[in-house]
């Protein structure tokens, strides 16, 4: 790189990159859950248009109680738009017994948890950020049912 | 359908290169459940939710629910909310049901009571794609239209920091749903059907946040307060199924208070 597109890569690309990953934000980090849902609504899941987020630190975890009806199934998708961080979601009964099933799964940046439940109850969906590498990292969830 | 535009590109090229090569959670198989914060108390499910749970269980003529009436407006805000939530639930009702004239009459009418609360600019784009959709018998694109509707209602309300008039958006949908599914069920009861109903920690949230709001004490949103001290111990029948008589009382008090939501 000569001198001159060095000063313009200083000045004006570096900003940008810095300026766009300050204005980062749970949407990015909903753009990414919503990206984990996408081959499941070709299987007939309705994703709901709400989503629920916020940010924690590494090693932090949080929980969203959920009404669920027998008779449906669900999935549950986690996003975050930190490339690098490892986060989960795991769902339990109000006994705090796991009840996902054996097919969810969690990579990187993304994570998804599948329930079939067996009685009409509230549930609790852990969400975690497991590792990152920002002190604070976006997360979003999205669910689905059929 | 979810939206792509609310997919960035940076979000489908990270799965790309991650691939689906799915791993297995590594989780504890048991854990406290109260040691954890929560982000929301409880998720309020949209009326479609238990409609979907319903149909699994049987044929629903959902044609004998569709509400032909186009009820008043009124000028109290609390009531006003109630009554979107109850009017959006119809339009669920009117999918299920694959009534297009009343999909859009729904479309129309929720774009009315909007624009009384003052968030009719959010909900205007929506009212038009209802509409469209219903015209194409499209009753996928109306459920998610209607979908967004609430969400952008409820958005444009916690927008204008009135959040308790979010909530009650979201009760007078949850009644008009659970009236329905109590009229389905005492219809033709089955003991499936009416463990629907076993919702107590939704009761106790809706209890708590009218509890919460005494600026809205309007005499409808009294009703409600008691109604649900009634219901609770019907649908809290410890290891017992819920009864059909349970679910017939619970039909009764959800009916006489859609009456008061939607009448003057």
């Amino acid at each position: 790189m000569n001198p001159r597109r060095q000063v313009i890569f200083v000045l004006v690309i570096v900003p940008l990159i810095l300026g766009a990953a300050a204005t980062a934000s749970v949407d990015d980090a909903q753009s990414f859950a919503l990206q984990a849902a996408e081959p499941y609504v070709r299987e007939g899941f309705q994703v709901r248009e709400d989503y629920w987020g916020g940010d924690l630190a590494a090693g932090e975890k949080k929980a969203v109680r959920q009404q669920l009806f027998k008779g449906n199934e669900y999935w549950f998708w986690m996003g975050t738009e930190v490339r690098h961080a490892r986060i989960s979601v795991h769902i339990y009964d109000k006994e705090g017994k796991i009840i996902e099933q054996p097919d969810s799964w969690q990579k990187g940046p993304f994570a998804a948890a599948h329930v079939v439940p067996t009685s009409t109850d509230s549930y609790f969906i852990i969400v975690s950020i497991e590792e990152s590498p920002e002190e604070r990292t976006h997360w979003a969830l999205v669910y689905g049912f059929r | 359908m979810i939206s792509v535009l609310k997919i960035n590109k940076w979000a489908g090229f990270t799965l790309a290169v991650i691939g689906f090569s799915a791993q297995a959670a590594q989780a504890p198989q048991h854990i406290d459940v109260k040691q954890y914060k929560k982000v929301e108390d409880v998720v309020v499910p949209l009326p479609n939710e238990v409609f979907g749970a319903l149909n699994k269980l049987g044929p629903v003529n959902w044609k004998e629910y569709v509400r032909a009436e186009k009820g008043t407006n009124f000028s109290e805000r609390p009531r006003t909310a109630l009554l979107l939530g109850n009017v959006i639930a119809d339009g669920f009702i009117a999918v299920q049901a694959q009534d297009a004239p009343a999909v859009k009459d729904i479309g129309q009418r929720v774009l009315s009571l909007a624009k009384g609360i003052g968030v009719g600019a959010s909900i205007t784009p929506h009212a038009k794609a209802i509409t469209e959709a219903a015209d194409k018998r499209k009753w996928e694109s109306v459920r998610q239209e209607l979908d967004r509707t609430q969400s952008s209602v409820q958005g444009a309300m916690n927008e204008l920091q009135d959040q308790k008039l979010s909530q009650l958006v979201s009760l007078g949908g949850w009644l008009r749903g659970t009236q329905i599914l109590t009229a389905v069920v005492t219809k033709h009861f089955t003991q499936e059907g009416a463990e629907l109903l076993h919702q107590p920690d939704l009761l106790r949230y809706f209890g708590d946040r009218l509890t919460a709001m005494p600026e809205y004490s309007v005499p409808v949103v009294e009703s409600i307060k008691r109604a649900l001290v009634e219901v609770r111990p019907l649908i809290n029948s410890g290891n017992k199924p819920i009864s059909p008589e349970a679910v017939k009382k619970i039909n009764e008090i959800t009916t006489r208070l859609d009456g008061e939501i939607v009448t003057r």
